[in-house]
């Protein structure tokens, strides 16, 4: 069953993901992407990394690529369909591709694997959550304040960059 | 949560869409004319083609958008333990907010919140 699932899975990201690289419509290959990031979530519900999976459904699949679509609404020429690459080019990606997965394989392969069992509900929200607000021995709460400004500064700049390409037309 | 959510929640997406669509095949009478074929049946025909280029305005709010997304993912973890952890927490959220709101109020200073 398991197994099934997993190859459903893989198969909707192998195919979606391949679809993202060939089709020659910018605005298509961002929605194929999202069918890839969705079935990435589908992964983690699978390990029962349900908070990741929630994350990667609302900020990859939510935010991320809301973000690309309206990049590409912003481009003047987004009804040009882009041209195919020549050959020479589609030959040395290839082999690079190739090049990438053989080594990708070779580390998975020499890794030594252990199987270990986890502790029950090592990943859950009210873990994630005690970790993030403790502020004793392995707590977090110095990394969750930051974050904060983190994103203080991701909106400061895009105000800014925003608002400058809107007053120069 | 497991593999058996995700297989029912595969099913019962197929089951919805398919669904709507079967029923709708089915159940409604079909009466084709030139008309109801148009793109925008109650509307008036676009001139020129829909693929334009859109005002970088949206893209300061999707931005706007995204880092509240993030932010959302802290907040919840907080908020399934906030009873556990107690006034710690509640302090902890409000710095946390206090600089976001900094945040909130640049924008609003800049301007970023209204369509011009």
């Amino acid at each position: 069953m398991e197994r099934i699932l997993f190859y459903l899975i893989a198969a909707v990201i192998i195919v979606f993901s391949v679809l993202t690289v060939t089709s020659r419509r910018i605005l298509r290959a961002a929605v194929y992407l999202l069918f890839v990031l969705m079935a990435t979530a589908g992964f983690y519900f699978m390990l029962n990394y349900n908070f990741l999976g929630a994350v990667q459904l609302t900020v990859y699949s939510g935010g991320i690529v809301v973000l690309i679509v309206f990049a590409v609404l912003l481009t003047a020429h987004m009804d040009h369909k882009l041209d195919p690459p020549d050959r020479l080019k589609a030959l040395a990606v290839g082999l690079l591709s190739l090049f990438g997965m053989g080594i990708t394989l070779y580390a998975l392969r020499s890794f030594p694997w252990a199987v270990t069992a986890l502790p029950e509900g090592a990943y859950d929200i009210e873990a994630i959550g005690m970790r993030l607000l403790s502020y004793g021995d392995k707590g977090y709460v110095l990394p969750f304040e930051v974050i904060s400004v983190l994103l203080l500064a991701a909106m400061v700049a895009a105000i800014i960059i925003a608002k400058k390409s809107t007053s120069n037309d | 949560m497991g593999n058996e959510a995700i297989i029912l929640f595969i099913i019962l997406g197929l089951v919805l869409v398919g669904g709507a669509f079967a029923m709708s095949y089915l159940v409604s009478p079909k009466n084709v004319t030139p008309l109801k074929e148009e793109t925008y049946e109650c509307g008036i025909e676009t001139m020129g083609s829909s693929w334009i280029q859109f005002k970088v305005g949206y893209y300061l709010f999707a931005m706007l958008f995204l880092i509240f997304d993030v932010e959302t993912i802290f907040i919840v973890p907080w908020a399934v333990v906030m009873k556990k952890v107690g006034l710690v927490a509640f302090i902890e959220i409000l710095i946390f907010f206090l600089i976001l709101g900094l945040g909130l109020l640049y924008a609003w200073k800049k301007r970023a919140l209204r369509w011009e």
